[in-house]
This record gives C-alpha cells, sequence and structure tokens, in this order.
C-alpha cells in the first residue's frame, strides 16, 4: 500500500486518467479502503469507468467494448454518444476517431451524438465551432464528410429557415473544412482569396448562388480565427492550476525529518497541490482537503513564525500522496502538515481559504457525486 | 568560372524555383491513403502545427521535387468543391487495398469519375496496389486490368504494388510520380 501506483510518476498517472479529480477520487477510494472508514466494501464500479476511459484514450473500440462488457454502457448508439458527449476524461482525438469509422453502429453513434447539441438560433459557423469543440476532427476526406452531413442534418433540423435544403448546409459545411485548412495548414502553401471563396461556392445552392455578403462573412470569420484544436478534458488540470483559488510560497515541513523546504502551493478544487518550482508542470505532493482540519501553531512551538498546520480529528496519517526521491508516487507520511508563510496576513488569509475549501465541499461528498455522474449517465432524448 | 557558377545557379533555381507540384490523393475508405501520407512525411523534418480540416502534406520524396498531397475525396455531391482543387493538379495519386476485392468496382467506378473532369485531363496517375501484406491480394498486373487502366489514352499511369504499413513501395510510388510530373510539367 505505500506504492500506490506501481512505479509511475504523478504526471504519467494523471496524464493517463486526464483528470485530476478523478486522481484524487481514484487516490482517496484507495486510502479509504485500506483504511476501512466509510465504506466498508469498495465500489468497484467508479474504478471500471477509469479503466474504461483509460482504455478508451489508447484504443476506443476496446474502451467500449469493456465498458459494455462490465455492463457500464448498454450497447446503444444512444448511450454510447451520451458517454461521448459527456466527454470526461476521454481524449478528442480518440472521440473523434471513433466517430469517424466507417461501420454501421460507429456511424449510428455519430448521428446519436450530433443530435445532443443544441444549435438552435445559431449561425452556421457558430454552430461548427460549437460542434468541433466536442472531438478532435480527424483529417480524412470521408470521415469530413460524413461527419458534416450529420451535422448539417442536425443544423437544418433546428434552424429550418436558414437553408433550401440540407445538402446545401453540408456542402457549405464541407468547403468551411476546406478553407480552414487552406488558410491555416502551413503545408498549403496556395491561400484562397475571398473571391476564389466565393467562386467555389458556385451553385451549390440548389443550383443557385448563396448570398455573396453570407461567403464573405464566413470567409473573414474563419480567416480571423482559425477553428480551434479542441482541449483534451485532461487539460482541466491545466484550469486547475491556472486558476486557483490561492496559491503563493510556504513553507514546509519535512513528515519524517523535521526541515523546512520551500515549495509553491496552489489550492483549488479542494486540494493542496505543492511545487517545487512555479513552472513544474507536475506537483510534488497533492493534499485532499477532506476530513481535516486547520489551525494555527504558536511560533514557539514550530520555532518558526507565521506558522499553520493540517491535522486530523485523532492522530491519523492525512491522506495524501507525493512523489518519492526515486520518482515513485507513495502515501504521505505527515501526521500534521506545518507550513510556515512570509507574514501574519498571507498566514491568516492561507488558513482562512483552506477553512472555506473544506468547509465548502467536503470530499466525500464530492467523490459519491462523481460515481453517481460516472454510473448514472441517462440515455439520449 | 563565371560559366562555372551559372551553371550552378541553373541548377539551383530548377531545383527550388518552381511552387511545389499540387498531387492530389485520393481512394476509397480504409484504402490506406492517411498511412502512406504519415509514411512519407516520416522520414521529413516534422514541423507540426496542428490544425482542423483535411490531412495535407508537403512532402519531398525526391530531390528537388516538392509535392502537396491533398487528402481529397467525399460523396458526389460536394465533388463540385474539389473541382477548385483538381485545378493545376500535376499528378494523382490513387490508392487501393489490393486485397478487398469486393469494392475494386467502386474503386474504378470513382478513379475513372475523377479523371473524367476536365481538370484532369492529362493528369498522370500512380496507383497505389496497398495492402500487398495481406492474404488474397491481387497483383499489379491484376489491378490495373480491374481498374481499367489500359481505357486511359491520354495520360501516363503506373501501378506500383505497397505495403504502407511497412513503407514498401511508397518511395518508390514517389519517385514515379515525381517522374511523370515533370513529364507532364514540360508537355504544358
Amino acid at each position: 500500500m505505500k506504492e500506490l501506483i506501481g512505479g509511475n510518476t504523478i504526471i504519467q498517472y494523471i496524464r493517463e486518467h486526464f483528470d485530476i479529480e478523478y486522481f484524487v477520487c481514484y487516490l482517496t477510494a484507495c486510502l479509504m479502503c485500506s483504511f476501512h472508514i466509510f465504506y466498508s466494501k469498495p465500489d468497484p464500479k467508479a474504478k471500471q469507468i477509469s479503466i474504461g476511459k483509460k482504455k478508451f484514450n489508447m484504443d476506443p473500440k476496446k474502451g467500449i467494448q469493456y465498458l459494455i462488457e462490465h455492463g457500464l454502457l448498454q450497447e446503444t448508439p444512444e448511450d454510447v454518444a451520451q458517454f461521448l458527449f459527456q466527454g470526461e476524461g476521454l481524449n478528442k482525438t480518440a472521440i473523434g476517431d471513433y466517430l469517424g469509422e466507417r461501420k454501421d453502429f460507429n456511424m449510428d453513434v455519430l448521428k446519436a451524438f450530433v443530435n445532443l447539441h443544441e444549435f438552435r438560433g445559431m449561425i452556421l459557423v457558430q454552430a461548427l465551432r460549437q460542434f468541433l469543440w466536442s472531438f478532435r476532427l480527424p483529417g480524412e476526406a470521408q470521415k469530413i464528410d460524413r461527419m458534416m452531413e450529420c451535422f448539417a442534418q442536425r443544423y437544418c433540423d433546428l434552424n429550418s429557415d436558414v437553408f433550401k435544403n440540407t445538402d446545401t448546409c453540408y456542402v457549405l459545411s464541407f468547403a468551411i473544412i476546406m478553407l480552414n485548412t487552406s488558410l491555416h495548414n502551413p503545408s498549403v502553401k496556395d491561400k484562397p482569396t475571398v473571391e476564389r471563396f466565393i467562386s467555389m461556392n458556385r451553385g451549390i445552392h440548389d443550383g443557385g448562388d448563396l448570398p455573396e455578403e453570407l461567403l464573405i462573412n464566413l470567409y473573414d470569420s474563419i480567416k480571423n480565427e482559425p477553428f480551434k484544436i479542441p482541449e483534451d478534458d485532461g487539460n482541466d488540470l491545466m484550469h486547475t492550476f491556472f486558476n486557483p483559488v490561492k496559491e503563493g510560497w510556504l513553507w514546509k515541513q519535512g513528515g519524517r525529518y523535521k526541515n523546512w523546504k520551500r515549495r509553491w502551493f496552489i489550492l483549488n478544487d479542494n486540494c493542496l497541490y505543492y511545487f517545487q518550482y512555479t513552472t513544474d508542470k507536475e506537483p510534488k505532493g497533492i493534499i485532499p482537503l477532506e476530513n481535516i482540519n486547520v489551525r494555527e501553531v504558536p511560533t514557539e512551538k514550530a520555532h518558526k513564525p507565521n506558522c499553520f498546520e493540517l491535522f486530523t480529528g485523532g492522530n491519523d496519517i492525512i491522506k495524501a500522496c507525493k512523489v518519492d526521491s526515486d520518482g515513485k508516487v507513495v502515501e504521505g507520511r505527515h501526521n500534521v502538515y506545518r507550513m510556515s508563510a512570509g507574514n501574519t496576513p498571507e498566514k491568516e488569509e492561507w488558513i482562512k481559504c483552506i477553512k472555506l475549501s473544506i468547509n465548502d465541499n467536503p470530499f466525500y461528498d464530492m467523490l459519491a457525486a462523481r460515481r453517481k455522474n460516472a454510473t448514472g449517465s441517462s440515455p439520449a432524448e | 568560372m563565371g560559366l562555372f557558377l551559372s551553371k550552378i545557379v541553373e541548377a539551383l533555381t530548377a531545383f527550388s524555383g518552381s511552387d511545389p507540384a499540387r498531387i492530389l490523393m485520393l481512394g476509397l475508405d480504409a484504402a490506406g491513403k492517411t498511412t502512406v501520407l504519415y509514411k512519407l512525411k516520416l522520414n521529413e523534418t516534422v514541423c507540426t502545427i496542428p490544425t482542423i480540416g483535411f490531412n495535407v502534406e508537403t512532402v519531398s520524396p525526391v530531390k528537388g521535387v516538392t509535392f502537396t498531397v491533398w487528402d481529397v475525396g467525399g460523396q458526389e455531391k460536394i465533388r463540385t468543391l474539389w473541382r477548385h482543387y483538381y485545378q493545376n493538379a500535376q499528378g494523382l495519386v490513387y490508392v487501393v487495398d489490393s486485397a478487398d476485392v469486393i469494392r475494386m468496382a467502386e474503386a474504378k467506378e470513382e478513379l475513372h469519375a475523377i479523371c473524367k473532369d476536365i481538370q484532369m485531363e492529362g493528369v498522370p496517375v500512380v496507383i497505389v496496389a496497398n495492402k500487398q501484406d495481406l492474404p488474397g491480394a491481387l497483383k499489379t498486373s491484376e489491378i490495373a486490368d480491374q481498374l481499367d487502366m489500359l481505357s486511359f489514352r491520354d495520360r501516363k499511369w503506373y501501378v506500383q504494388g505497397a505495403c504502407a504499413k511497412t513503407g514498401e513501395g511508397i518511395y518508390e510510388a514517389m519517385t514515379e510520380m515525381a517522374r511523370l510530373t515533370k513529364l507532364f510539367q514540360s508537355k504544358r
């Protein structure tokens, strides 16, 4: 139990799971099992879902198959589409690969997936931007073709007054993808002008032309703002670190050796993360703020000014993990986490923020909600 | 000495002066176009700024020859869009799955439909007879036959057996494409 995740570094582990909260949930689940707190039996479902997602990111077909075999997903296009649409912890390239497959089931999932999108009242390019954010569009012409056809059908169903027929919308959407490629792919040297874009789309409107103004607007929109590469859900990790509740330098006392080390702390998502440097992409340690308290420590006791500490009710080891000197992810060894801030206001601010993070959203509630979320996916409308 | 220098300059400009040739890549689903494309790219310096859209790569299979290869295709309805990309196309790489005997007729139909386009007049075609490693794969001569290549009278064509997975035959196909492209350009 010392070595939680055999030999992996924190970041490898997080990368594979693509979701920091999920990682913490998993970790806490493991620890809870070992401590026999709250749960007499571990819930294998959450773990299986996490395995299924990991499999999916490596091989979408195998991942879906795994989830179906374990009864976590129904073998219906609607259920699979819902799973992909929620996309939690899923790699968007993998979603695109799955939706692009030329198999009847995959094509049905694609249709169901598109139908989960709401495009009502949106202009075409806006709808397309939203659609192309939900998965990474594959580069094969035939796959793009199928995807644009489904997209156009949905768009026209919801906006019946925009185009005379679905085919116009489909051909135009395809043309927009071509335009984005031509304008922004560095391999294409010969960049089309707006005139060429207009002439390219001649006759696509039921034999007639689309209003020039519409095409000019489309051209400008794509030229000024290329389609964004959808970020993986896992990049929420960066979001976590970029928009913290609080961050700053603190001195942290070691668990076994009571020396003080300067660490960069980030407080977010009811977790305290610490890093060696501000530029580090991977934390050295993670402390879930659950079943925990924070209090001031008098200077005489700590032999350092402006101290505070995290402690548990009993004299238990605080559930947390860190990277040890060999780069392995191990369980933390702290009964208390003692930190020292630069000055008194800083210390008070940290205590206040940590207190709020603890009270705000008790961790096990979040875990329970997550579980419910992960298992209780409702079928498509 | 002056003569020597000018010869060097001449040789250099002949190589780098012109724009990259526009090469289209077509073929049915799962014929292996993407694999072919990225196999070509493998030995090149990779400078990837990812872009949403079609697979396009600039490749230089032979010294002095640069191709911009587009993965084009799709249903009949959007062929009108590609027509603008067929313009000034200097070559067509057509990829077929040699083992997919059932869809060979479909592959033939598509190939001939594209070649009929006015923009594609005289444009040389290299068939990449892919997946030669699979059991039941048709030989290059059989592929030429099934695709009715002999009916092409106004263009140069070549059928190259290949296995894109290992890269076998890909270099040969591109060298041939470069040769035919040069011929085609000089005729224009």
